[in-house]
Order: structure tokens, then sequence, then C-alpha cells
């Protein structure tokens, strides 16, 4: 049970918040990477659809390459060190199996991204539950940087999560 | 059959390493484009951050000089005027564009009359659309009012209805449809004229990218109507005819106010956790 209040972040959101707030949402293919910092009790999520930025368009953080860097940069910004920052990385599921987007295997992908670019800045991912055909409910939950997550039906995911 | 098997294991296994070893590559290649993006973006909400506070002391002020009477003065009021209303314009998409690139947008809903908001739109516009002598009609069917984000909305609508009157024929009609649909809020402008051609769909949503009618303002006006109609879980769309141009944008229509704003939005989501795996 969270003691303050949950805020829930759709795609291309990006959201920091303190103890003993809670950030959530729902995944689908997309995937949400959770930023803790143990020291200062500070945690950010992040919910991107899409692995690339493609150079067209603005650079929203609904691509992984955008999303979690901002999110690394936005922790920093409120004191963070990379080193003081492990990382939880959820989704990524194989939703649509037979049409375009699972040969695509865009879950696979935004997962790949996420782990390359946690690798680049030295940030460990101390757990993960990703891929599998499941959607997931996540609650991080600031107080103790713990996830509680929660698999859901195909139905309960709505269009682009 | 167990060779057919083995088969396609290994197809799979191919398929999934040369993904992830392109993966890697367009990560990498991506990043030397975001590098070079990135001082335009710093730029961008540098600029647009403190330009401002001067533009909003500029148009509040702008209006107690209003001559009245002297003609040679009410020119060049007017001009001022218009100016800096463009101007705003320009720096409120400008500030707009580096919301989204940083990733800064919160969505704030509240009770709003599309029809109020499509009216301040005009009133901001009105140099262009006297200039041209267009006239807007609104047909808006919705009785009530509707919850959305109304910063939002105003800055869509404004965009559509800046295109209209840039692409818009002289003595003109703009109509501006406000429908509801299938629990969406559809707002539709149709100007006269010769619109973009299908083909040119993707450069028209696309930042900095002109078509073939050429310049008209930073080119970023569409792009953002786009960004925040997909924020809002929204679309937007255009048609396109020998005489005419309709862009459409639809948003879906919140039903509960309280819950999407003081208590943490959907939070009916996670009404228990209490089975739930801790990772």
């Amino acid at each position: 049970m969270i003691q303050g209040c949950s805020t829930f972040i759709h795609v291309g959101q990006i959201h920091v918040d303190t103890s003993p707030s809670a950030i959530s949402t729902v995944l689908g293919s997309c995937v949400a990477v959770c930023l803790y910092d143990t020291k200062l009790g500070m945690g950010g999520m992040n919910h991107y659809l899409l692995p690339f930025w493609n150079g067209n368009g603005l650079q929203s953080p609904k691509f992984g390459n955008i999303s979690i860097p901002k999110l690394i940069e936005a922790m920093i910004m409120r004191g963070s060190l990379p080193k003081t920052l492990v990382a939880k990385v959820f989704g990524g599921a194989s939703i649509n199996i037979g049409n375009s987007a699972n040969t695509m295997m865009i879950g696979e992908k935004n997962i790949l991204v996420a782990k390359e670019i946690l690798k680049d800045y030295k940030i460990s991912i101390v757990a993960e539950d990703i891929g599998g055909q499941n959607g997931r409910k996540i609650q991080f939950n600031l107080e103790r940087g713990k996830v509680q997550m929660k698999y859901i039906a195909r139905s309960d995911i709505g269009e682009g999560n | 059959m167990e060779v057919i098997i083995d088969h396609k294991a290994l197809e799979c296994d191919i398929t999934h390493s040369e993904i992830e070893f392109l993966s890697r590559k367009i990560l990498d290649l991506n990043k030397q484009l975001i590098d070079s993006e990135k001082a335009k973006s710093r730029f961008l909400s540098l600029v647009a951050n403190s330009l401002i506070n001067p533009i909003s002391v500029l148009l509040s002020m702008i209006p107690h000089l209003d001559p009245k009477n002297d003609v040679r003065s009410a020119k060049i009021y007017d001009t001022v005027y218009e100016q800096a209303l463009v101007l705003d314009f320009r720096i409120q998409n400008l500030l707009a564009a580096a919301e989204i690139e940083n990733g800064q947008v919160d969505i704030s809903y509240a009770l709003i009359d599309p029809t109020e908001l499509v009216n301040e739109a005009i009133k901001s516009l009105k140099y262009a659309i006297l200039e041209k002598n267009i006239q807007i009609n609104i047909h808006n069917t919705i009785e009530q009012k509707v919850v959305s984000d109304p910063k939002k909305l105003y800055l869509i609508i404004r965009n559509l209805l800046d295109n209209g009157c840039f692409y818009g024929i002289k003595n003109g009609i703009i109509d501006v449809s406000i429908e509801e649909k299938e629990s969406k809020l559809l707002v539709s402008v149709k100007n006269q004229g010769e619109g973009p051609k299908v083909e040119h769909k993707p450069q028209i949503f696309t930042r900095f990218a002109y078509g073939p009618e050429g310049y008209h303002g930073l080119g970023i006006g569409l792009s953002i109507v786009r960004d925040l109609c997909e924020l809002m879980d929204g679309t937007i769309d255009y048609e396109a005819d020998t005489s005419s141009v309709t862009f459409t944008m639809t948003l879906p229509l919140e039903t509960n106010l309280s819950n999407s704003e003081a208590y943490g939005s959907n939070e009916f989501l996670f009404e228990s956790f209490d089975d739930a795996i801790e990772l």
C-alpha cells in the first residue's frame, strides 16, 4: 500500500518523483525503465513505444533512445549520480502474434535498446520482467524502490501500450 | 520431420541475431544523429523560454495604445499588434516543441467549451483573417462543455486555423466543425483552396519539411498538432480535393474530471496490488 499519491504515466511520458510517492503504468510491447536512487530515495520511470527515433518529427520520448537518456538526465538534474542509480526494466511483450508488429519484433527491440543504453551509462539492471506474451501493470513504489507487477489480459492493454 | 524443425529453429536464430546486430547498428547511428540535434534542441528551448516573457508583456500593453481616431497612428498600431500576435504564436509553438522534446508535457484536464477556444484562436488570427477577408463559420453540435486539456486543444485549433488562413483563398470560407462521435471529440477545419496532395502526407506533419507550396511560418505547426494529438491518444489527418482541404483531429473525450487530476489519473487501474509480484 503506497502512502503518497500515485502518478500514472502514458506512452511518451517521463516522471521523476520522491518517496513516498509511486509511479504506475500499463505495458504491452512498450517498455518502462524504472530508475531508483538508493541514496536519495528518488525514482523515475519512462514509458516508450518504439526503440528508435528515425530523425523524422520531434525527438519525442515515445522512442527508447530518446526517452532513456532523458530519464537519466532528469535524475541527474535532481542530484543523482549514475553510479548511485539502479534500473528495473519491464514490458516488451510480443502482443500481436501473427501480424506485422510481431514480425518486426518491436518488443524485443525495445528491450535491447534499454539494455544497451543502460550499459553505456554503467547503470546495472537489478530486476527485470520482460518479453513473453502478456501485458503488465506496474507500480513503482518510491518509498522502498520496489516495483509491484501484475500480468494482464490482452484485452486490458490499450492501443499503443 | 525433425530436420524441418531444426531448420526452422536455425532460421529463427539467424533472424534474431541479425535483428540484434542491425538494431545495435541503428542505435550507434542514432546516437550521432541525436548528438547533432541536441545543440539545436537546447537552443530551441532557450530561445523560446527567453522570449515568452517579453512578448507576454508586449501583448498585454499594446491594446492600451489603441489610437482610435488617428488614422495614421491606427495603421502603425495595427501593424505592431499584428506582428506581436504572429510572434507570440511562433513562440508558443517553439515552447510546445521544446516541451515535447523534453518530455515535459503534462496533460491537465478541465471543463471547456470548444466554441470558446475556436473564438479565442480567431481573435489571435484576426489580422490574417481580415487581410484575406475570410469568413469563418463554426458548427458546434455539442451542447455541453467537454473535458479536455484546454491549452493543448487551443494550440491545436490555432495551428489548424492558421494553416487554413494561409492556404485558404481570398474572400473564402473556413468551416470549423465540432462534434462528438463514439465518445470522441472531432474538430475539423475546412478551407477553400487547393490542398496538399496525398503523396505529401508524410511531409505535412514533419517539422521543418516544406511542401511544394513554399515556406510558411516555422514549419513546426502541424508537427506539434500531430504530437499533441498523439500525446492525448488522439489522431490528426487531412483530406483534400481540387477545391478544398479538411484537417480533422480526434481526441478521446474524458468523462471523469476529478479522477484525472487531483488523485493521480487512472489510478482505478491499480486499486489492488495485493497479489502482485514484487521486484
